[in-house]
């Protein structure tokens, strides 16, 4: 039994290094077999979505047909034609039309806070749910041997100490749940 | 006298939600069930006013009654009758009428449910509750959105008809109701949550007690977006289904945080965990309708679903602090009992992996809450207008929804309390492998681009553990591994896959080009020649359409419009769409054909695999279904809806402990 439960486990370690391997490789294709650097056609949409329409509602210069729009696509397209940068075309516009043509808020002064507050509070978030499930009990109340005490008498056995390597067994006992995991042994 | 009546409905509403509101509050404290009974009679008649209200306002609207000021701003003589029932929720004062309806359906289906517990505080509260929302939506129509106002109309007058954008495709009559019970679904849940706080039964009963409600709200919220999402699709110009605009975001905000409530809720439910945090994200869910409709209906933030303000910003806003600052103080005096026994005992556990989903949600929902709102902040604080745009939600949300997606794959798999690695290998290696045939046919496919091709990976590694667990249930218990909500939920999660590969693809692979064309000249896109035919114009009383027909060589001829609303005098671009299994061709004018000589403006947008989110999203709403019917029974010694407190706590952290 243990022999073959040995293999099993072999086999599909295997598994998983081929199925590893495959991803790293698929991902790397599907990166560098994109036909090489942005063309200016690609260019031209990229910058054009960054920018917006100053007379709608939140639209970028891509997608609206207002007049002025156009004005600022073809204004675009006259600039990436000629090689300017990013930065030249974005320096342009804001002094063309004011800060707000730009879609993405500026990284910079007060608009840097839309972006590092999100990443705070995911900083923050983690630092609880990994507290949470490493013990630190912030969430949850730990039972005391008080409680433990109740329970061996309620159970007229010896006291019940938190057992991981039960409650990896549990599966049997899960099963029993609607809502839990089904068997696996039909798989294997 | 349509007016007459609706006035009297509403006038009916506001005293009835008063006098049972007030009423149920001193029944409780006093502890008096005979007047506690009273309630209920209170209740059915505002059920009656919400429906009475909606259905005089919907008479009026077929009579042409153009003494109301309602109908002569939105009714028209000839709009069809589609249309015409649907331009109740086509601004402001008919929406608040939907509303408080949808609350009214809702207080009805609530007292037939629980019709056999008139003297139970907890559900006495729960009333009490929605009959103060109900309160505060008959009383907006009282003032500033009163919807049965008279007016003068010179005689002969026709009526203006909806916003053009309202009466031009069938899923207006669909997105809006579906929305609203989404939206207002949310109060039945945040209501028992208030009622356990105030009455101190904080366990786990009103939560079981209402989680096929939540549920339920869920699904409509879903189907409401998704169908938002396919209305814009088809009816505006641009050629997306999703903009990022603050009513979209508004829409999302509670999607967001009532997920998070929907998958949380099984720890709480099953290990006793999360007390506060469960009540904290129901009460988020329900303020967080409240603000949206605030932000949208107020014009304090730029929007093309903006409705004219008709003060109803000021309310709305001081509804949601009462809202918010009755919710923080409610658990702060509850803290004492809200402490739960147990705790997570490995990071690789079903547990763990829903405190997951809830941080990722609640990122997500922060970044969608903080884009929307993060003009209005700058502006007052040092006065800098800018704009929070597609690209900023695009590139917080897309590392957010990947991680997501890798949840979806391996939390379904985990065990509760602790999965050894082993367990974890066996049961996601056939899901992964499923996850590595989708990058390799997508690479297959020509599909490029380090985004996509994670996301299809993800999405078959997320697809493959759903349909693992819906085959081995199934295999164990026939047609009952279909049901219930685990495995329901899992063919939500089908849905929640199928739309994110749609999406991935339809953004990433998607062409967009204007070309200039005369009659008869070709253009090529994309290999698909786009032959410009002839001009046309079609006439009737309500409209004025001149379309160009464009016919692409397999795939017949596309007519996209210019359309003109006689009566308003607006003109929308009406555009060209089909839809296929593998792509779309999407096809608008930027402008009339040019008088000299019929020259058009023609974009032509082509994006794979749209169709995939129209499904997908119907796969949510049908999972959804399916989750509300029972599944297999708990067993009943399971401590899920003990209350505690009572002898020292010890009887449920005893079970807990002992690995139940």
């Amino acid at each position: 039994m243990s022999v073959r439960a040995g293999t099993t486990s072999r086999r599909r370690l295997i598994g998983w290094i081929a199925i590893i391997a495959a991803v790293v490789s698929l991902l790397a294709v599907s990166v560098l077999d994109q036909g090489g650097i942005e063309n200016d056609a690609e260019r031209m949409q990229r910058l054009s979505e960054s920018y917006a329409c100053p007379v709608c509602q939140g639209q970028s210069v891509a997608e609206s047909n207002a007049e002025v729009a156009r004005t600022i696509r073809q204004q675009i397209r006259t600039e990436v034609q000629q090689d300017a940068t990013d930065d030249e075309i974005r320096d342009t516009l804001i002094s063309q039309y004011g800060g707000e043509v730009l879609l993405n808020p500026p990284a910079e002064g007060i608009g840097s806070l839309v972006w590092v507050l999100p990443v705070l509070v995911v900083v923050l978030g983690a630092a609880g749910v990994g507290a949470a499930v490493t013990g630190t009990s912030v969430l949850g109340r730990e039972a005391s041997d008080e409680d433990r005490r109740l329970v061996a008498n309620a159970r007229g056995s010896k006291p019940v100490a938190l057992d991981h390597n039960e409650a990896s067994t549990d599966e049997t006992q899960d099963d029993s749940d609607s809502d839990s995991e089904v068997v696996d042994d039909e798989e294997e | 006298m349509n007016a007459i009546l609706g006035f009297t409905c509403i006038v009916v509403g506001f005293a009835a939600s008063v006098l049972g509101a007030g009423g149920g509050i001193v029944a409780l404290r006093t502890g008096r069930t005979d007047v506690l009974r009273t309630v209920r009679q209170w209740a059915w008649i505002v059920v009656g006013a919400g429906v009475g209200a909606f259905i005089v306002m919907e008479v009026a609207l077929f009579q042409r009654d153009y003494s109301l000021t309602y109908v002569s701003s939105v009714g028209a003589d000839d709009t069809p009758a589609l249309f015409n029932f649907a331009a109740l929720w086509s601004a402001l004062e008919g929406s608040i009428i939907l509303w408080a309806m949808i609350l009214g359906l809702y207080i009805g289906a609530m007292l037939i449910k629980f019709r056999k517990r008139t003297d139970d505080e907890l559900w006495g509260w729960a009333l009490v509750v929605m009959l103060a929302v109900a309160a505060f939506f008959f009383g907006l129509m009282l003032g500033p959105a009163a919807p049965f106002t008279q007016t003068d109309v010179p005689i002969g007058f026709e009526g203006p008809g909806p916003n053009p954008l309202l009466q031009n495709h069938i899923l207006m009559a669909f997105h809006p109701p579906m929305l609203y019970l989404g939206y207002v679904g949310f109060t039945v849940p945040f209501s028992f949550a208030a009622a356990a706080l105030i009455t101190g039964r904080v366990g786990e009963g009103w939560l079981v007690e209402t989680r096929r409600w939540a549920v339920a709200a869920w699904g409509f919220l879903t189907a409401g977006i998704v169908l938002g999402a396919w209305w814009s699709y088809e009816v505006l110009n641009w050629g997306g289904y999703w903009g990022w605009d603050p009513v979209e975001n508004a829409s999302l905000l509670p999607w967001l945080t009532g997920t998070a409530y929907i998958h949380s809720v099984m720890v709480q439910e099953r290990r006793g965990m999360l007390r506060v945090w469960n009540l904290s994200l129901l009460c988020a869910t329900f303020s967080l309708t409240i603000l949206g409709t605030f932000l949208t209906r107020s014009g304090v933030v730029e929007s093309v679903h903006a409705f004219s303000d008709g003060g109803v910003g000021p309310w709305l806003l001081v509804f949601f602090a009462v809202i918010a600052v009755f919710c923080i103080f409610l658990i702060g005096w509850r803290g004492d009992r809200l402490s739960s026994p147990g705790s997570i005992d490995s990071p690789l556990s079903r547990e763990a992996s829903f405190l997951a989903n809830n941080l990722l949600f609640g990122a997500l929902a922060f970044v969608v809450l903080l884009g929307t709102v993060f003009p209005l902040i700058a502006e007052a604080l040092d006065g800098s207008r800018l704009r929070v745009g597609r690209p900023y939600f695009d590139s917080m949300s897309r590392p957010i929804g990947l991680v997501i997606l890798f949840l979806m794959a391996a939390a379904p798999v985990l065990p509760w309390r602790k999965a050894s690695n082993e367990l974890l290998s066996k049961r996601l290696f056939w899901p992964a492998v499923a996850g590595v045939a989708a990058m390799a046919g997508a690479l297959l496919l020509g599909g490029r681009g380090f985004y996509p091709i994670l996301t299809f990976g993800l999405g078959g590694f997320a697809g493959g553990a759903a349909v693992r667990q819906v085959v081995l249930a199934s295999r164990r218990q026939g047609w009952r591994g279909f049901v219930g909500r685990t495995n329901g939920g899992m063919i939500v999660h089908v849905g929640v896959v199928l739309l994110a590969v749609g999406m991935a693809a339809s953004e990433s692979y998607r062409s967009d080009e204007t070309v200039v064309l005369t009659p008869g000249e070709s253009a090529v896109v994309e290999g698909r020649t786009f032959t410009y035919v002839e001009p046309g114009i079609e006439n009737n009383d309500r409209v004025t359409k001149v379309f160009a027909e464009i016919d692409i060589d397999d795939e017949g001829t596309y007519a996209p419009a210019i359309t003109n609303y006689v009566r308003i005098g607006a003109t929308v671009a009406t555009p060209s769409v089909r839809t296929r299994f593998t792509h779309d061709v999407f096809l608008v004018l930027d402008d009339l054909p040019s008088r000299a000589d019929d020259t058009i403006r023609l974009r032509i947008v082509i994006r794979p695999m749209v169709m995939w989110l129209w499904i997908g999203g119907g796969l949510m709403a049908f999972g959804t279904l399916l989750a509300l019917f029972p599944g297999k029974r708990r067993r009943g010694t399971e401590p899920v809806s003990e209350p505690i407190g009572k002898a020292g706590s010890a009887p449920t952290s005893a079970s807990s402990t002992a690995g139940g």
